[in-house]
């Protein structure tokens, strides 16, 4: 069976095929025997060719946390349709000019006004989580044109706080 | 002996501490906040009592709610931990007030060493050396302008109040005093209800080297040696190890004596630790005390052979120190790294959510105290520290491995964590040198970014997820078909009455 996955905004192709007790897996360059089991619902233990590799594993809704020695991955699905990757490179223009949330938490500052000039890396808002502020500042220079959040406000990580608008 | 005490914190400090009190046979109550319902120290501790929502402000910094609740507990004590109200002076008074034991020191000494300016005065005239700067609280803006002048460019900004890196900031600049001063009197309203923040002369690179002090309630003094901090980002230490690797004998038999003094002269009681600042030529500077139980105690504990915690409930109970300062000895070395609920790779962003899967670390000499377990959420209204790992071996060397190994077998899924950041701080050639200073991160890491992933693992995560993929595809084949041919029970005995069983 033929696998896509998204790791870090990048497709990879995978196949894999049930052979008996092992599995027969094809990443697109090499193809190879692999003994692969669940030890417990989150620990993956895969054998290839003599050497072990222990994964831990867990899953989240659409999300699947994996770590290897250390390192952490998370791997999702592409979008339906698969034509999901194009899109979002197309809208990374727009999405400069949408200044969002960087994590949970809570708003305490709005340092701008709409309609207000603002130069590159001045600070637009303070949002705290954690007891620490973070300040946002602004990537590019132009003016605010819409301000969607106010000082007190709970905010989601990638909720959008304000919108920019380039200096012509 | 204490009858029962009352925790007044969260998180992996709450835990080590009802850890005592069990060791000892001592009742425990947990107090948590309507966030932290099903945190670990909630499950663990004898009793549990809610004190209001979430914000901490409202919750585990509301002093009479605390108060009430430990005398309707029944409770004779309180251990603050650290962060909260460990080091309000206020609440240590209300305290003695109410006849409730507070397991630190006593309410003067504590208003005392709390007051960074007035501490500052009473340290330079009982001659310990302090680091240049204000020791009056400015009264407007153009004060603070014209002593930062004074004092020269870079200045320190510091809560009056202070620690933990809240409401600190550098400023190099003279235009930017301002905002600096305002979002650190921010910070320090917020994180301890008091606005007023000092300047200070920002001594660049320094280390962050400090000592263990224990005095009992009747004039008995010891150090336990020190503990490096000089690893940090946003002013906030992240590893810490004893012994330092720049103290000699002599050197450090002299700062453990300083410590004393410190502590001697600012008529303080129970544990508490005297911070120094170490420039490259080796001159020391009293930086501050720190009024509780440290965050990176363990690193003495495993070196020393002391339990703090103990010796804190067995001071406050009023008995006197068990040893003498000759008969307490340093052993091995001991590493402890902080495991934070941030994104290295984001400048230290909090990172809050779901853990999915906990996996301690195991192993000779490896000592893991946490906070947090396979499927409990990290709430955004809390400090994002999440647990410690420690390690004590023979040498630094043995000291260094071991921490590598205990952080590759440690893994938490689901939120970021700065485990594999700390790995790379611990492997790097210029920490195995001991070249830590403050600068550290600074220096060697950019932007703190973690070593890119490799090939291999990348490929081993595919098929992983690949495997996963298939079985739940064959699962689910599984499951219709068997749908279509069994007669499933669950379909069918569809009440299931509540309290039948009565």
């Amino acid at each position: 069976m033929e696998f896509e996955f998204l790791i870090d905004n990048a497709l990879h192709k995978i196949s894999i095929e049930k052979k008996e007790n092992t599995f027969i897996v094809s990443d697109g360059e090499k193809t190879y025997e692999a003994d692969i089991r669940f030890i417990s619902p989150n620990i993956i233990s895969i054998i290839i060719e003599g050497r072990s590799y222990r994964v831990y594993f867990a899953r989240d809704r659409e999300k699947r946390f994996l770590s290897l020695e250390g390192q952490q991955f998370i791997v999702q699905e592409p979008p339906e349709g698969g034509e999901g990757l194009q899109k979002d490179e197309a809208r990374s223009g727009e999405d400069e000019l949408m200044v969002k949330a960087p994590m949970p938490g809570k708003v305490i500052k709005i340092d701008v006004s709409e309609k207000e000039e603002v130069r590159k890396n001045q600070t637009l808002a303070v949002v705290e989580a954690m007891k620490m502020e973070n300040e946002i500042k602004s990537t590019i220079e132009g003016y605010v044109k819409k301000i969607f959040v106010s000082a007190g406000d709970l905010v989601d990580s990638e909720k959008p706080l304000m919108e920019l608008e380039i200096k012509e | 002996m204490l009858k029962k005490i009352l925790i007044a914190n969260r998180g992996e400090i709450a835990v080590r501490i009802i850890k005592a009190c069990q060791e000892m046979g001592i009742p425990s109550v947990a107090v948590y906040s309507e966030a932290d319902r099903d945190s670990l120290h909630v499950q663990l501790a004898d009793e549990a009592m809610c004190i209001g929502p979430a914000p901490a402000i409202e919750s585990y910094l509301d002093m009479d709610r605390i108060i009430k609740t430990a005398q309707e507990a029944g409770a004779d004590s309180i251990h603050p931990g650290y962060g909260f109200l460990a080091e309000n002076a206020e609440f240590a008074r209300r305290c003695e007030k109410e006849k409730i034991i507070f397991i630190g020191p006593n309410s003067k000494a504590l208003a005392l060493v709390g007051d960074k300016v007035r501490s500052r005065q009473t340290m330079e005239r009982a001659g310990v050396p302090i680091i240049p700067g204000m020791k009056v609280i400015a009264k407007d803006f153009a004060e603070f302008e014209s002593e930062a002048e004074k004092i020269g460019y870079p200045v320190m900004i510091k809560a009056s109040a202070g620690g933990g890196g809240k409401g600190m900031r550098v400023v190099y600049d003279p235009k930017e005093l301002k905002s600096s001063l305002e979002a650190g009197m921010r910070e320090a309203k917020s994180a301890f209800g008091d606005e007023s923040v000092y300047l200070e002369k920002f001594i660049e690179e320094p280390r962050h080297v400090e000592f263990q002090a224990l005095a009992d309630n009747y004039g008995n003094i010891v150090h336990l040696f020190e503990r490096e901090c000089s690893i940090q980002r946003r002013h906030q230490k992240i590893v810490e190890e004893t012994p330092s690797q720049v103290l000699n004998p002599e050197l450090r038999a002299r700062m453990g004596e300083t410590a004393k003094k410190v502590i001697k002269v600012s008529g303080y009681n129970n544990a508490g630790t005297v911070e120094f600042l170490l420039d490259k030529d080796k001159k020391f500077y009293f930086l501050e005390v720190n009024a509780r139980l440290q965050v990176e105690h363990p690193v003495t504990e495993m070196t020393t052979g002391t339990d703090l915690v103990h010796q804190q409930i067995l001071i406050a109970s009023g008995e006197k120190l068990p040893f003498k300062q000759e008969e307490i000895l340093q052993r091995g070395h001991s590493i402890e790294c902080r495991i934070y609920a941030e994104d290295p790779n984001q400048d230290f962003l909090p990172s809050s959510g779901k853990v999915l899967f906990l996996k301690d670390p195991v192993g000779p000499g490896v000592r893991h105290d946490c906070g947090i377990y396979s499927g409990c959420e990290v709430p955004i209204y809390y400090d994002p520290i999440l647990a410690k790992v420690i390690v004590w071996a023979e040498s630094r060397e043995v000291a260094c491995l071991r921490m590598i190994n205990a952080l590759d077998d440690y893994v938490v899924l689901g939120i970021k964590t700065t485990i594999n950041f700390l790995k790379e701080i611990i492997s790097h050639p210029q920490f195995k040198a001991g070249n830590t200073t403050t600068s550290f991160i600074k220096m060697y890491f950019d932007e703190g970014e973690e070593k890119k992933k490799t090939d291999e693992n990348l490929k081993l995560a595919l098929i992983a997820s690949a495997f996963d993929s298939l079985n739940k595809t064959q699962v689910r084949r599984t499951v219709e078909a068997a749908e279509k041919e069994v007669f499933s029970p669950w379909l069918t005995l569809g009440k299931w009455k509540l309290g039948g069983r009565k």
